[in-house]
């Protein structure tokens, strides 16, 4: 029956819905990006744990990892890191945030130098895909190891020829990840990322390891006093680096999913409005034989609800792919290797979260026209349409 | 189901002058009796029949329903009152648009409590009874003006009222469909021993009641004619 009420009046029931439909579609979209990107700074929380990561005095620093190409350091310095006494092992490491374009903000892939032999400081006990292997200092070609989605991407495997930066590699090994970051980044030597991308014997990073029982503070603590013009981060504060940025994000997007809610909110109620002042014969006859308010009641705010619920399923439909849109824009990725992925990109329990959301608000819209229909004059709606 | 009013009046209020659409109206209705009331336009039929069917308040005066002063029923009960034992009939039917014929006619039922077997029952009983067995799942929009106010009837009688309210049933029809539907209500109160009031201008009406009242500028009074 409410079903059939809406369609009564298409044209205004399809025009609600569409906005509805485009507010959710902008939040599913906007809350999908950002919590793509959130979740990536926040897997970077499990990089080097436990571990001091050495950059250099100024450097922006995500989690982790130095961007923007400043602050590097001489090769040298991770010799210094080493000789301290409560540092068990140092390794320098060259770290390239590859954006496609000078406008892009996000990176379409990364690629990691590391000394022959230290790929575990990074990828930890990350497996390679079967048959591959990790670059050997031995080897006359120049051997890389890439991302499981990069693989993907460009149809790589062990043993594929790949140019990047005009220089010829060889892919001898996929990582066999689901890892945002470790998916999207290729894996080599240090010396021949300093020679890819001009960084002659300099890095941008030192990751170092604290002997048994020495804290990561004081560790950190004692490189700082050792060594000048560095800063020493410990896990703690690479999570403190990032917080402000993740909270800010956060901010702007609950705001602007408020804003929407409310202008849908607005959208609702105005049109549920309309519509019950057209059928005020139709509440006064309910009224007439007998129908409790409660039914009244109830029928609008379904009608109302109903309204939200097919809003955010064509919502969360064309935010979706507008958040793989997004996502392939800033990567440069295929949307189809997106779709393959798409409760990666927009996550089941968001698609929930937003759906049960925007039906709420819809319902909570139609309290007002609830009312109005509910308490409704019997004998001035029946006169009225005499 | 008796009806008694007492110095039965309702005022309404338009922009700064008041109107007394129903003056100090005495009546009593017994049960199984047809009682019609005849009077022009704003004479105050309509209000009166909403004040006795329990859908609107004297301003003075007091509506008792089988020696129960209505005015000390709440507003809950009222509705059980108008649900279980009137049944109302509208000049312009006031059927629902959305709904088909056989789900017009089930809604009182569904309102009442019945379950889907008797309301489906019940309803295709009362439509039969209205020879409209195969038209039960048009929508009002595709029904004759005559079959609409046969649907109102059936809906009217869903619950079984002791009382059926018809304002101006006859008021949209042309003769023929307005002898049919006078017919049918006359047939109602024999058969079923309800009793029915209806607000009309309709001679062939007033032809069929057992009392006819008179309104005038809201004062009720006895036809003896």
């Amino acid at each position: 029956m409410c079903l059939r009420n809406l369609f009564r009046r298409r044209t205004r029931t399809f025009l609600c819905i569409l906005a509805i439909a485009l507010a959710t579609m902008s939040i599913v979209a906007i809350g999908a990006t950002t919590s793509r990107y959130i979740c990536i700074i926040k897997e970077m929380h499990i990089y080097f744990r436990g571990k001091v990561v050495v950059v250099s005095k100024g450097a922006i620093v995500i989690e982790a990892f130095p961007i923007g190409g400043f602050g590097s350091l001489p090769q040298s310095m991770a010799e210094k890191v080493q000789k301290i006494d409560e540092v068990e092992n140092a390794v320098p490491m060259l770290f390239i945030y590859n954006i496609g374009g000078t406008l892009e903000a996000f990176p379409k892939n990364f690629t990691i130098g590391i000394p022959y032999g230290n790929w575990q400081v990074l990828v930890g006990p990350t497996p390679l895909k079967l048959g591959g292997h990790w670059p050997s200092a031995g080897s006359s070609e120049n051997e890389v190891v890439v991302g499981s989605s990069l693989a993907d991407q460009h149809n790589l495997t062990a043993g594929t020829k790949i140019t990047v930066n005009g220089y010829n590699l060889k892919v001898t090994g996929v990582l066999d990840t689901s890892s945002a970051f470790l998916s999207r980044s290729i894996i080599t030597s240090l010396d021949l990322v300093q020679e890819m991308y001009g960084y002659h014997m300099l890095i941008n990073m030192i990751v170092a390891e604290p002997m048994k029982g020495v804290e990561g503070e004081e560790l950190a603590n004692k490189i700082e006093a050792e060594i000048e013009n560095i800063e020493a981060l410990t896990e703690e504060e690479r999570i403190d680096l990032a917080q402000p940025l993740i909270s800010d994000i956060e901010t702007w997007v609950l705001g602007i999913r408020t804003l929407l809610f409310i202008l849908s909110m607005i959208f609702v109620t105005t049109v549920a409005m309309m519509n019950i002042s057209e059928r005020r014969r139709d509440f006064a006859t309910l009224d007439a034989i007998g129908a409790p308010k409660s039914f009244v009641f109830k029928m609008v705010i379904t009608e109302t609800g109903l309204m939200g619920l097919l809003g955010s399923i064509a919502g969360i439909l064309l935010g979706s792919v507008a958040a793989i849109l997004v996502a392939s824009l800033y990567t440069g990725i295929p949307i189809s290797l997106f779709f393959l992925s798409i409760f990666d990109i927009t996550p089941p329990l968001l698609m929930l979260e937003i759906l049960v959301s925007t039906v709420t608000v819809s319902c909570i819209a139609g309290v007002i026209p609830s009312i109005a229909a509910a308490r409704m004059n019997i004998t001035e709606a029946l006169r009225a349409e005499y | 189901m008796r009806i008694k009013t007492e110095e039965l009046t309702r005022k309404f209020r338009v922009g700064s002058s008041e109107i007394t659409a129903v003056n100090r109206v005495n009546l009593e209705i017994n049960e199984a009796t047809f009682i019609a009331i005849v009077g022009p336009s704003g004479s105050g039929k309509s209000t009166l029949l909403n004040l006795i069917g329990l859908n609107d308040q004297p301003t003075y005066g007091r509506v008792f329903i089988d020696e129960t002063d209505a005015s000390l029923i709440s507003g809950r009960r009222r509705r059980e009152i108008r649900l279980l034992r009137i049944g109302f009939v509208f000049q312009t039917f006031n059927l629902l648009p959305t709904l088909t014929v056989l789900e017009n006619v089930e809604l009182p039922l569904s309102l009442a409590g019945k379950s889907q077997e008797e309301q489906r029952e019940k309803a295709m009983t009362l439509l039969e009874n209205v020879s409209l067995g195969d038209r039960i799942y048009h929508r009002p929009k595709e029904l004759s003006i005559g079959e609409m106010q046969r649907v109102a009837i059936a809906r009217a009688l869903a619950n079984d009222p002791e009382t059926i309210i018809a304002d101006e049933p006859t008021g949209e029809l042309d003769s023929k469909t307005a002898k049919e539907t006078i017919d049918l209500l006359f047939d109602i109160n024999r058969k079923r021993k309800t009793t029915v009031i209806v607000a009309t201008h309709d001679e062939k009406i007033v032809e069929v009641a057992d009392t006819t009242y008179t309104i005038i500028d809201g004062k009720l009074g006895l036809n003896t004619n």
